[in-house]
Order: C-alpha cells, then sequence, then structure tokens
C-alpha cells in the first residue's frame, strides 16, 4: 500500500497531463510503482494525486482497489511498449496452453487456501494475497527496462532488502519472520475485538507480535539509513576539514615560502621567517585548541617566545608546568621574564634560551637560562645594572624576587618569582 | 663501543640527514620507513637503540614499540619527533621508549641521548619534565587498583631533578647543581620513567588528553 500511497509525496517528472483522447497505457516515466495511475491520470487529464488518493481509498475497501491495480498493471501496455505484461506472458505459440496452465494454477491456489478463509483470511487479506501472486506473475512478465526500475524501487523500500544484509535468503526468512509475526499480532487483536473473554493478555500479545514483526522488517533498513546519514555527516567533515587546511596552509605557510624566496640573500632574515613560520605551525598542528579568549600566562608566555624568536632568530624552548589565568602580579612577572630573555638573546650568543615556568598554589616562578658567554655579576657596567634594578623593584612590590646567576663561561640563568594571592 | 643504532621514519629526507649526522659517531645497522618492516627488521638485527619517529602511518611508532617489545623487551627505543603534544609523548614513553625528543635538537645532543639510551638510561627533554611535572603535580587522586602507592608519587628529590631539566640544565649541571653525581642524576630519572610507565594514575592519560582541549 506504501508504495503507491505515501510515495505519491515525492512526485516523479511530470508527464503532460490533460491532454485527452490518448490510447490508456501505464505511465513510464510518472510511475511510482507500475504507472497505472499516471497512467489513468493522463488517459482522464486529471492530476495524478488525486487519481492515486482515489486508488488508495479504494483499496481499502476489501481491497477492491488493489485487485483492480494490478489487474490494470497486468492487462495495460507500458507507454512505448507494444504489449502488455499479460500479453507478453500468454502469447507466442502454446497460447492456449499457458492459458490453461494459468488457469489451473490459479484455480490451485484458492482452492488450497479456501479452508484458511475463514478462519485467517479476511476479503482485504485475501486482497492482498492475490496481489503478492500478482506481483509474482508481474516480475515474469516486466520487460528487462521495467525490472530494472523495480528493482531499483525495492532497493529502497524500508524492508525489501538493506545494505546490510548480504544475501536475498536472509532478506527473504526476515521478512518472512516479520510478516507471520504481524499476522499472528492481527489474528491475536481480531480475536479479543470478538470475543471478549480472550481479555488483556491476548491484546498485550498481538500488539507485542506486531510491534515485533515490523521491528524484524524495518531494522535493517533503518540501520542502513542511519549508516548513510552518519556516512554522508562524515565525508562531509572530511572536506570541510580539507578545505580548512588549505586556506591555512595558504594562509600562513605558502605565504612565507614565498618570503622566503624573496629574501634568499639574506640568510638571517631566512632563518627568522622559517623559526616563525615552524613555531606558528606548531602552535597549530599539535598546540591546545584555543576555545576561549582568556590571556593565560602560558598563553602570554608563547606570544613571548614567538616576539623574541622572531625578532632575535634565537630558539626558545619554553616549558610551563601548571596554569593561571594572567593576573597583574604574573603580567609583571611575564613582563620581567621579557627583559630577562631578550637579554640572553642579544647578548650571550647562545642559539637557544630555555624558559621554564611553573605556577604553584602560593607563588608562579619563571626561569630564563642560556648557555652562552655569561657574565661576573660583580663587573656589570653601569649602564646595564638599571634593567636588572628596575625588575627587581617591580618584583618586589608584588611580594617577588629576582635573581641573576652567571660566571663567565657557564651561561646565565635569571630567576623571577611573585607571590600569588 | 659504538652501539648499534635502528632508524624508523616515514620521511626520506629525516632519514638520510639522520645518517649523515650519526654515521661517524654510531653504527647504523638499518633504517625502515613504514610500521611493519620496521618491527621485522629490528626483531632480526637486534640493535642497541632504535630511533623512532613517533607519527607514521599504520600505527606509527607506538605499533612498532608494541609489536618489537613483546618479544624483544632489551631493545631500547628513543622517540624522535615534531610533535610536542602531550598526548604523543606521554603515549610513547607509556608504551615503552626510555626517553622523547624533539626533531629540532642539535646533532651533538641527539649522539649524547642515543648514548645516553644505549647505556640504560633514560633522557628527558626539558618538555617531558615539564610534562611529568605538570602530569603528577596534583596530590591525591590516585588510580583505584592501588598496587603500589609509590608509583604515583614523585619524591621531592625527584621533582628536583626534573624541575631543573626542565629549567634547560643538563645532566651534568643538574648533578653539580644538586651536588650530587651524574649517575645518582641518572637513577633519579630512570626512576621517574619508570613511575610515568608503570603508574596507574588516571590523570597522566586524562591529563594528557585534556591538555589540548583546555
Amino acid at each position: 500500500m506504501r508504495d503507491f500511497c505515501a510515495m505519491s509525496a515525492t512526485t516523479p517528472p511530470r508527464a503532460e497531463i490533460g491532454v485527452p483522447h490518448r490510447p490508456l497505457r501505464r505511465g513510464a516515466d510518472n510511475a511510482l510503482l507500475g504507472g497505472v495511475c499516471g497512467g489513468l491520470a493522463i488517459r482522464l487529464g486529471v492530476s495524478e494525486r488525486a487519481v492515486r488518493v482515489v486508488t488508495c481509498v479504494v483499496a481499502l475497501l476489501w481491497g477492491v482497489g488493489l485487485l483492480a491495480y494490478f489487474a490494470l498493471w497486468l492487462t495495460l501496455p507500458r507507454t512505448g511498449e507494444d504489449r502488455s505484461i499479460a500479453g507478453r506472458l500468454l502469447g507466442g505459440r502454446n497460447r492456449l496452453r499457458r492459458v490453461a496452465v494459468a488457469v489451473a494454477a490459479g484455480a490451485l491456489v484458492l482452492l488450497v487456501l479456501h479452508p484458511f478463509s475463514e478462519a485467517l483470511l479476511g476479503p482485504l487479506s485475501w486482497a492482498f494475497l492475490l496481489a503478492a501472486l500478482a506481483l509474482i506473475v508481474v516480475w515474469r512478465g516486466a520487460t528487462a527496462e521495467e525490472r530494472q526500475r523495480l528493482e531499483e524501487l525495492g532497493r529502497h523500500t524500508p524492508f525489501l532488502r538493506s545494505r546490510a544484509e548480504s544475501t536475498r535468503t536472509w532478506a527473504l526468512v526476515r521478512i518472512f519472520v516479520g510478516l507471520v509475526l504481524v499476522l499472528l499480532g492481527v489474528r491475536l487483536a481480531a480475536l479479543v475485538s470478538r470475543r471478549v473473554d480472550g481479555g488483556a493478555p491476548a491484546a498485550i500479545f498481538g500488539t507485542a507480535f506486531v510491534l515485533a514483526g515490523v521491528v524484524v522488517l524495518l531494522a535493517p533498513w533503518w540501520l542502513s539509513l542511519v549508516h548513510d546519514l552518519s556516512d554522508e555527516r562524515r565525508s562531509r567533515v572530511r572536506v570541510e576539514e580539507r578545505a580548512k587546511l588549505a586556506a591555512h596552509l595558504h594562509d600562513s605557510v605558502l605565504q612565507t615560502l614565498t618570503l622566503i624566496e624573496r629574501s634568499a640573500d639574506d640568510p638571517g632574515q631566512v632563518t627568522r621567517l622559517a623559526r616563525t613560520q615552524e613555531r606558528e605551525l606548531r602552535q597549530w598542528l599539535f598546540g591546545p585548541v584555543a576555545t576561549s579568549r582568556v590571556a593565560t600566562l602560558a598563553g602570554a608566555l608563547d606570544a613571548l617566545v614567538g616576539e623574541i624568536e622572531g625578532d632575535y632568530g634565537v630558539r626558545v624552548e619554553l616549558v610551563v608546568v601548571g596554569e593561571a589565568t594572567l593576573s597583574e602580579a604574573l603580567t609583571d612577572l611575564v613582563a620581567a621574564g621579557r627583559e630577562a630573555a631578550i637579554n640572553a638573546a642579544r647578548w650571550s650568543g647562545a642559539e637557544r634560551v630555555s624558559v621554564y615556568a611553573e605556577v604553584e598554589p602560593d607563588k608562579a616562578s619563571l626561569f630564563v637560562r642560556d648557555r652562552g658567554r655569561g657574565f661576573d655579576p660583580a663587573t656589570v657596567p653601569e649602564d646595564r645594572h638599571g634593567l636588572a634594578v628596575s625588575i627587581r623593584e617591580r618584583l618586589a612590590a608584588r611580594g617577588g624576587t629576582a635573581t641573576v646567576r652567571s660566571a663567565p663561561g657557564e651561561g646565565t640563568e635569571v630567576a623571577l618569582e611573585v607571590a600569588l594571592a | 663501543m659504538r652501539p648499534r643504532v635502528f632508524l624508523v621514519d616515514d620521511h626520506g629526507l629525516i632519514l638520510a640527514g639522520l645518517r649523515a649526522e650519526l654515521a661517524d659517531h654510531v653504527e647504523i645497522v638499518g633504517a625502515a620507513d613504514e610500521v611493519a618492516a620496521a618491527a621485522e627488521m629490528i626483531l632480526e638485527r637486534r640493535p642497541d637503540v632504535v630511533l623512532l619517529d613517533v607519527h607514521m602511518p599504520g600505527g606509527g611508532g607506538e605499533a612498532v614499540l608494541r609489536e618489537v617489545l613483546v618479544d624483544a623487551p632489551d631493545v631500547r627505543f628513543l622517540a624522535l619527533s615534531v610533535s610536542d603534544a602531550a598526548e604523543d609523548v606521554i603515549a610513547v614513553v607509556r608504551a615503552g621508549a626510555r626517553g622523547y625528543v624533539t626533531k629540532s635538537i642539535s646533532a651533538p645532543e641527539l649522539l649524547e641521548a642515543i648514548l645516553r639510551v644505549a647505556d640504560g638510561d633514560a633522557v628527558f627533554s626539558p618538555r617531558l619534565a615539564g610534562f611529568v611535572l605538570d602530569a603528577f603535580a596534583s596530590e591525591g587522586h590516585l588510580g583505584e587498583a592501588e598496587v603500589d602507592p609509590e608509583l604515583n608519587q614523585l619524591t621531592p628529590r625527584e621533582r628536583q631533578v626534573l624541575r631543573l631539566i626542565a629549567r634547560g640544565y643538563a645532566y651534568r649541571d643538574v648533578a653539580t647543581e644538586l651536588a650530587i653525581s651524574i649517575k645518582t642524576v641518572e637513577s633519579h630519572v630512570s626512576s621517574v620513567l619508570r613511575k610515568l610507565q608503570l603508574s596507574s594514575r588516571y590523570e597522566l592519560t586524562h591529563w594528557a588528553v585534556e591538555r589540548r582541549l583546555t
């Protein structure tokens, strides 16, 4: 039923409607199932949807519409074909014998099913049964083109076959089990409605059977639908990621490479550019995902390292243990660290400067160390004293200290500390 | 005696560069650029030290570690990577690497690290030391099935050593600073490595993953 009722919501490309005096044919390009409704709509000059709705309603009257539909399916030629399915099956040389066999087979089926008609089969069930037989006949007689269309339809129909099922046999077994459950459930419910003494248990069982049947019928389809959706989502995400990556590489790496090419005769500039780019790319690839704009100690130090690596062409190795949002005390600490790191980059002659920061509950410390030429703190010229003093006083105001340890040839380490409230 | 070194990296340029830098000082017994071949050749040639790239298709350095260490627990691994991400560092060390250095390391330092690993010691870069301090920072919060609580705490001395390493001190500088022998420094670092590998602190993994998300 679903096939030619519910599915009418998705209207296929419209055929010419309202052009009268055409021979009655089944529609080819406006067909949902067999094209009967589409063909009628064209012949009668009314909308397809109207014909479909009427057909569905009539189908509910003891299955009359259903039987009519299949009768027309079998006897009307498809648009563009000159013979109907019945004609194709019954035509040919042994026409008489074939008709005889078909009638005999039909009679046999009716005879076998007759005893069940009272107990199990209502008029609607009969209609369904005959429709199912008709469908088999349709399949036998359909042209390759129509078969292909039906197969396509079957692939998209909920309970016929899903990607999750590898073999047709399994699909058939599942459909059979599902249908049996549904039928049993319907029978139980019908029994209850006829004789009240069956009581609640039968009704509950009936409902349970129907539900179980529906689940068995529809589960694989639902699963594959879900699967398709997540597949689709995944590939979309992948495409977006790729676009983001390409945009980023273009803005950063490609630009820098161009700059490097242009300054090929200035080794210092090349080194600086390469360092800065490396840092930036590393941060992007491996760094923490920047979710908040809150300034933190690690963030401030990171920016500081970038600045010094860019300006002085030294490598700064930064290690941060613990983390805190940037308070005034920590801002002073970073500013002092900046002076120390710039001094190291400028005067030590070392290729690498180590910066280590640690946040503890009551204090934060920052160490800037190089393994460069070092100096004797006792012989620092007057004009460079000022710097150390200003740093020291600034930190002292925050309850902190600044200590410089250095010796010629040993490198320098500046230890800075502030108290945290 | 020159240590026998095996190189694993999926970038041909890096392999060539490492060969050029190391060939005069160590015996390079082979190189591989993918996980399966690397595991097979390492098991066959039994080098003293494997220089292992962390990021490779097919499971990366971690996969090589897992495959080799089951059959040859005596092969020592030094992880070498461009990544400074905590989860990568912690993952390879937990998988059995005896050290972790980044590819920006200078040639003499790399050689020193190789010799140290060949001797059975651990190699902690400042970055790795910082990670360990961070991961072991919080007191309490121990794993549930506590077999050996010792494994989940650093001793004050180990903390001191790690702090100095994080500050950029070489092992011998650490020894001078703390007035202990280099051997003692090495044994502290090895002990930290053991804790890092065997600790049931659930924070280690969680911390490493969360570090990227905060």
